[in-house]
């Protein structure tokens, strides 16, 4: 039955998703009481994960790391493995803010290596699209009001380390009021989150959109592996400022980097214009 | 009308030269009457504070300098002549001035300070209250008061903090925006650290904790500020829970150093910590302050920092003065407004003079007239005077505002004869 080891694995990002709801929650809350029972989910998953591999494994009468899909479920099967060991070992629970939508996106995406049915209807496939669009501008705007806020925390940070006395170029154009760094760092924080909420929501409904769309073929366009490598960034930056206490001038060049990242994704998606008007 | 103000300030006199000559408020009401009654003052206003002693004056007679200072050191008990060196004297326009310059702050000892025009409020008061403002120099004083606002409102010159410990509270706010959830830390109970923990505690700041080596000295500053005690022994464990630790102890050595203030940064996931070091030798490692996110200033730090706000609120005076010499020349030009008003007054009643002694000659030589027609006659006069007298009447106006506008009114009053009437 070559469709079984398809369908655990399905089920199995469908359960990794709790994890990244969970993931969710502690970006947007700052915690999150979901963990238990999105740990539990994550445990169910994993294991059908694994029957899946065997399966698909024995079927290929090989180990199941032949082609991109393939291999995509092994790494968050590993992944996985090991961020459970970790737990099981260290109660390392605030990982899971990087884990869970890293192997969550990466089954995902592992799933989506067969073929699926076409569009059944052409309005579904543009609201679908357009879904993805918003969520994406959404995620754009976070992006860009945290790298704003950033510009400026950077900017009232120098002034606060230099002291008075520093007569240079940067010192005279800076503004005479810039609001205080807390507001701005809460700023920085806050829409980042946001837009990390959105940007990876846009990234699931794009990645599934356009495995639909274009079959197994999807994953060697250049514009998605750059929007994936972006939401790495996003989701690295996230994590490292919830785990790590990164924030300041740390967080704010974080910020500014992930920006020029979503600008290089932008430029690469200005050719999906004319994908719409078909 | 005439003003006169004279007085003087800590850049002309001294200490002991302004208390003699200050004012207790008990004191105001017979000093103002007394320049009424016996100083030629319509109004009179006296203001008296630490840094300065004036009295202000106006009057549509003639002014005696001598006469008005006589009656106030007679009041105070001195000697007039072993005042006068410390004393300035400014007349009209520069009267007016030097009240707008006054109660915008810009003659202050601090610049920009906001007391000054509370203080002149009172004096303005006081005087009204004993009936010597009644008139023009009220409207002055009115006037100051509207200047002082819009000096305050319109340039930053009161904005930057001139004094040390409020210049970290200001910092503080840089850093923390809203200050009441944060915790305060004061290590060693000095004047300053006192100082700054006040302005802190009336800034907000809810949790303040004091430490010393002599646990009494930190429990009665504790007192002062709404805090609470914590053991000297201690408190580098607890480093960690401060948002705003503030040191002015005698310590000889470093008490905070870089890798103990990098381990409690770790430990407050690297949420910014502003370290204030008041002392001398200094209690902590200037090192610190390459640690990101967290933020040493020491006493000198501070310093530079009024030093520069001085100079800022110094550029904003200069901004301030604009805005004096711009009420100045509008109150000038209401003052030649009000001046002409009288030749205007004559002016028509002479023209209605005329017109009715002409209706008089002409309707006798008429014979009896109907009462439409004496309507009709009169609307005749009427209507030619107006006309006649619209052109000079304008010019009056006009002349009102311009600077060469006596001669002007001179030539008008002569032509139409206004000396005789």
């Amino acid at each position: 039955m070559p469709d079984m080891s398809l369908f655990w694995l399905r089920v199995a990002a469908f359960l990794y998703a709790a994890g990244l709801v969970h993931a969710f929650l502690t970006v947007l809350r700052r915690g999150s009481r979901f963990f238990p029972y999105a740990l539990g989910a994550f445990h169910v998953a994993v294991v059908l994960h694994f029957v899946s591999f065997v399966e698909h494994s024995v079927e290929l009468r090989h180990l199941a790391a032949n082609n991109f899909y393939e291999t995509a479920s092994l790494c968050a099967l590993i992944f996985a493995v090991v961020y459970l060991f970790v737990e099981w070992r260290y109660h390392f629970a605030i990982l899971s803010i990087f884990i869970f939508p890293l192997v969550s996106l990466l089954t995902l995406i592992a799933a989506m290596g067969a073929p699926m049915s076409s569009w059944e209807d052409s309005r579904v496939r543009n609201a679908w699209l357009i879904t993805h669009i918003l969520l994406v501008l959404v995620g754009y705007a976070g992006l860009l009001l945290s790298a704003g806020a950033a510009v400026f925390y950077l900017l009232q940070e120098r002034r606060l380390k230099r002291k008075h006395g520093s007569e240079d170029f940067i010192a005279m154009v800076t503004p005479d009021r810039l609001p205080p760094l807390e507001t701005l760092d809460t700023l920085i924080t806050r829409s980042m989150s946001v837009g990390f909420v959105a940007v990876t929501l846009a990234v699931v409904a794009g990645s599934s959109w356009a495995s639909i769309e274009y079959g197994t073929r999807w994953i060697s366009e250049a514009k998605i592996v750059v929007s994936l490598v972006t939401w790495g960034f996003y989701l690295l930056m996230v994590f490292l400022r919830i785990s790590a206490g990164w924030r300041g001038r740390k967080a704010a060049v974080l910020s500014l980097t992930v920006l020029g990242f979503a600008v290089i994704t932008w430029a690469a998606h200005v050719g999906l214009r004319p994908l719409l008007a078909r | 009308m005439k003003v006169m103000l004279t007085g003087l300030s800590y850049k002309t006199a001294p200490v002991e030269v302004r208390e003699r000559l200050a004012f207790a408020e008990s004191a105001l009401g017979e000093a103002l009457s007394n320049l009424r009654s016996q100083g030629g003052a319509e109004e009179a206003l006296i203001l008296s504070t630490c840094n300065r002693v004036e009295v202000a004056i106006a009057t549509n007679g003639e002014i005696n300098l001598d006469q008005v200072l006589g009656i106030i050191a007679q009041s105070r008990g001195i000697d007039a002549v072993w005042l006068r060196p410390y004393l300035y004297t400014f007349r009209d326009e520069e009267a007016i001035r030097h009240l707008f310059r006054v109660a915008a702050s810009l003659d202050s000892m601090v610049l920009g300070e906001p007391q000054i025009l509370g203080q002149l409020k009172a004096a303005y008061s006081a005087a009204k209250e004993h009936g010597s403002l009644t008139n023009f120099l009220d409207s002055v004083l009115t006037r100051a008061f509207t200047v002082a606002k819009r000096v305050r409102s319109e340039t930053d010159i009161g904005r930057s903090a001139v004094s040390v410990s409020y210049a970290a509270i200001e910092l503080a706010k840089q850093i923390f925006g809203q200050l009441s959830s944060k915790k305060v830390l004061l290590v060693g109970a000095g004047k300053m650290s006192e100082l700054a923990a006040r302005h802190l505690h009336r800034a907000g700041c809810e949790q303040i904790l004091v430490t010393n080596r002599t646990r009494a000295r930190a429990e009665e500053m504790a007192a002062l500020v709404g805090g609470h005690v914590i053991d000297y022994d201690t408190f580098h464990t607890r480093l960690p829970e401060m948002d705003i630790v503030i040191t002015s102890s005698g310590a000889p050595d470093y008490l905070l150093k870089k890798d103990e203030m990098k381990q409690v940064l770790k430990k407050r996931q690297n949420r910014p910590i502003f370290l204030i070091d008041i002392a001398v030798p200094r209690n902590i490692d200037p090192a610190v302050n390459d640690i990101e996110n967290i933020y040493l200033y020491d006493i000198d730090d501070l310093g530079r920092e009024v030093e520069e706000n001085r100079k800022a609120r110094q550029r904003e005076a200069d901004q301030a003065e604009l805005i004096i010499d711009e009420e100045i020349a509008r109150l000038l030009e209401r003052m030649k407004a009000r001046e002409v008003a009288p030749t205007i007054v004559s002016l028509q009643h002479r023209f209605e003079e005329m017109g009715r002694l002409e209706f008089e000659r002409v309707r006798g030589k008429l014979g009896p007239l109907s009462p439409q027609q004496e309507e009709v006659l009169a609307a005749y006069t009427r209507g030619l005077l107006n006309k006649i007298a619209h052109g000079p009447l304008t010019e009056i106006r006009r002349a009102a505002a311009q600077p060469e506008g006596d001669r002007v009114l001179t030539l008008i009053r002569r032509m139409f004869r206004l000396e005789d009437s």
